[in-house]
């Protein structure tokens, strides 16, 4: 793949090198050129000096029909402007954009950014998936948040435990998509029965999430 | 707020080209709101600017929100920098459905991301370039 790195600091010299053990191609842009000739010298590739913002920069840099490019810099304006030129002019097929402000993911959003990604935005998400999720292993959102992947494990007091997958309360729609048992991995049928210390990959809507785990973590008694 | 929904104006960033144009429809009477992030850049406003005034960073929609821009009829975006006015101008178009944005750009390679919007830019540049253009076809005839 091409991936184009525009602007950013200490987190460049990183991205390049775990691209470069996975053997992509790179174009480097980045308006410090201290930094330019020390992410040159230690990773041993072309790195262009200027702008990314402005269009002979990108020019130079040849990112036409790059397959992604990311843009880093610390200005949300001008990532935004970046992507878009790398969109519309030089036809990138992905722009990725971090950006400061969390409010700003969905303003990108609505102006054409897909993936603009915000490092609050990704902490204040994971906080609040995992303060109301006990025994969540792992959560992941997908779609613009509208659909999550949820790994949990089944305690031996769960209600579940020893039912069949048909037979779980379905008043929320989900799916168990796989079951980890150790080391088996199991792509459950409605009679596969669920056992104590199985961990399941469920696929649900966002918004049902809360409630499609308080059913799985039913404690027997409750039943 | 009144019954007429879009009577402001607002004017992003108080450059000399912004301050101008927010004393020239304030004094024409125009419901004007002037937003700047740099306390300083308000000594510029002239002493007939009687609209409003908002120390605030307009990339923030939260602050475009206070400054009026639900009711705004136009937006005029003069800062220094052409990255921050693009932006601006298109949260004013594509999310406010602002009907009329005025924005200066000094690079105009960067016109291409205003194509199929309803912002109008001025470019300083093409400006002085047509300007030099005139002055020299005088000059030639003179010659």
């Amino acid at each position: 793949m091409k991936i184009v790195i525009a602007g950013g600091n200490i987190e460049v010299d990183y991205l390049i090198k775990m691209f470069l053990k996975s053997n992509h191609d790179l174009v480097i842009i980045n308006e410090n050129r201290d930094y330019c000739e020390y992410l040159s010298e230690t990773n041993n590739i072309a790195v262009i000096v200027g702008d990314p913002s402005k269009t002979y920069v990108l020019d130079d840099a040849q990112i036409i029909n790059a397959d992604v490019l990311i843009a880093l810099s610390a200005r949300d304006a001008d990532n935004l402007v970046v992507c878009q030129l790398a969109k519309r002019v030089f036809h990138v097929k992905r722009a990725i954009a971090s950006v400061s402000n969390p409010k700003n993911v969905s303003i990108f959003m609505k102006l054409g950014i897909n993936n603009a990604i915000s490092s609050s935005h990704l902490i204040a998400q994971t906080i609040e998936r995992l303060s109301i999720i006990e025994n969540l292993v792992r959560s992941l959102l997908i779609e613009d948040e509208k659909i999550v992947i949820t790994e949990l494990v089944i305690n031996d007091d769960s209600y579940v435990a020893g039912k069949a997958v048909k037979d779980i309360d379905s008043s929320f729609r989900f799916n168990i998509s796989c079951i980890f048992r150790d080391p088996e991995v199991i792509i459950p049928k409605g009679d596969t029965v669920i056992q104590t210390g199985d961990k399941l990959i469920v696929v649900s809507s966002a918004i049902d999430q809360s409630r499609i785990v308080e059913i799985l973590q039913r404690k027997r008694d409750n039943e | 707020m009144s019954k007429n929904p879009r009577k402001r104006t607002i004017i992003v960033g108080l450059s000399r080209l912004g301050s101008a144009i927010a004393a020239k429809l304030s004094e024409q009477g125009e419901d004007v709101v002037v937003v700047d992030k740099d306390d300083d850049s308000f000594r510029k406003l002239a002493n007939t600017y009687s609209g409003y005034q908002l120390i605030a960073d307009a990339v923030d929609i939260d602050n475009l929100e206070k400054a009026g821009i639900k009711t705004a009829k136009t937006v005029i975006v003069t800062t220094d920098d052409d990255n921050i006015n693009i932006m601006v101008a298109e949260i004013s178009a594509m999310i406010y459905n602002v009907p009329h944005i005025f924005v200066r750009l000094h690079d105009n390679d960067k016109s291409v991301l205003l194509d199929s919007t309803n912002i109008h830019a001025i470019y300083p540049f093409l400006l002085s370039l047509a300007e030099f253009e005139n002055i020299m076809k005088k000059e030639e005839k003179n010659i």
